[in-house]
């Protein structure tokens, strides 16, 4: 039941930190009124992950190939796209509300950064979701073994609502600071993720034999964190942590970097001139 | 007519070359099979040529989806019930490299032995 419980739960955790930035940061702009849009884009991924779930159960010939890793690299592709762009928005969006006086400035959303919100929980949801499916329907499916089962599956969906839980406390905590603050620790969450979702998806077309590792592994971190540690598999389900990383994921990982503040830089000249 | 025998050679030459990089893909290329039963892998340990390439194939005989896991190995598959999935491994240094299944983590474990 514990086993059960850690596993969905860490999975809830992943997905909700996205979903739990987007909310917040509507409310701090004063757009709570768009809450929709992102729920939206939650039920759609579970309804999307489950039938996801169910029908790659009879895609078996892509799956046993590199169909999965290339279907989700193009997932973490897009993710990544879409991440930049809200962190790009919001960065603009700080430096609209000046100095951090205005609790709640209302700022006008633009229709393509309500697809930004809607597309991000869908993709931030969806990404956990098909693993969560298919590990729950896997325990369903394990009849015979009793209670235990019982139990087991229990755990599990304890796991999502305990998840949704610690991520609405940790918010409605967090979600106290001030807008600079706030601004300033999302965007640096949603910059790390978007580095490791970036790198993730070069992994997954390594492994798909599409890209070379070149050098694999670069390093072993293992002996400093481990990704079978608690810690560890937050930061690997999170920020993208490996402890044996190609050359190809660590470069991906942390040429993110230049090229995200390089974009910062050229909106910011951009509207100083 | 000139043109026509070019084309044929090239033709050859594309079939040559096809089977040319084929033959020395599968040579480069060793092959591993692992099964899934009872949220197990068997065999437990798989033995892998060291700085050679190499190609896991792993079929799930469970009812439920298992994931493959290998920090060590940089890997991770999720393997889907009555399902067979391809891992392909780097060339490895001699050592072992754990392998777990992160739904069954208790029961489901093993290694890869390069030497």
């Amino acid at each position: 039941m514990l086993g059960t419980f850690v596993i969905t739960w860490r999975e809830t955790i992943e997905a909700a930190l996205i979903v739990g930035i987007l909310l917040t940061y509507l409310d701090k702009i004063g757009q709570s009124s768009q809450f929709r849009l992102v729920f939206w884009g939650v039920a759609w991924a579970v309804v999307a992950a489950a039938a996801f779930a169910g029908l790659s159960t009879y895609a078996a010939a892509f799956f046993q190939d590199t169909g999965q890793e290339i279907f989700a690299a193009a997932i973490l592709g897009l993710a990544t796209v879409v991440l930049t762009h809200m962190v790009v928005w919001m960065h603009h969006n700080a430096r609209e509300i000046k100095g951090g006086l205005q609790h709640k400035a209302k700022l006008a959303i633009a229709k393509r950064q309500l697809w930004a919100l809607a597309v991000l929980a869908f993709v931030g949801v969806f990404r956990e979701g098909v693993e969560t499916v298919l590990f729950l329907w896997g325990l369903f499916l394990q009849g015979g073994a009793g209670q235990s089962v019982g139990l087991a599956v229990t755990g599990g969906f304890l796991g999502v609502g305990v998840g949704v839980l610690m991520t609405w406390a940790f918010f409605k905590g967090f979600g106290h600071l001030d807008l600079k603050p706030f601004f300033r620790v999302s965007g640096v969450i949603l910059i790390f993720m978007a580095a490791g979702m970036l790198a993730t998806g070069f992994g997954h077309l390594i492994a798909a034999g599409l890209v070379p590792g070149i050098v694999e592994p670069l390093w072993d971190t293992s002996w400093l964190l481990r990704e079978r540690s608690f810690v560890g598999s937050l930061a690997a389900g999170i920020f993208g942590y490996r402890s044996h990383p190609s050359l190809v994921e660590a470069g991906s990982y942390l040429l993110y970097f230049p090229v995200v503040f390089g974009v910062l830089e050229i909106q910011r000249r951009r509207h100083a001139a | 007519m000139r043109n026509m025998t070019r084309r044929m050679g090239f033709c050859a030459a594309g079939a040559l070359a096809l089977a040319l990089g084929t033959s020395a893909m599968a040579a480069d290329v060793e092959e591993r099979t692992l099964t899934i039963k009872d949220h197990a892998f068997s065999p437990a340990e798989v033995r892998v040529k060291a700085h050679t390439k190499t190609k896991l194939i792993v079929t799930n005989q469970d009812a439920a989806a298992e994931e493959f896991e290998s920090p060590s190995l940089n890997r991770e598959k999720m393997i889907r019930p009555g399902q067979s999935a391809t891992i392909l491994l780097p060339p490895l240094k001699p050592g072992r490299y754990e392998f777990y299944g992160e739904f069954h983590p208790e029961t489901a474990r093993g290694a890869v032995i390069a030497e």
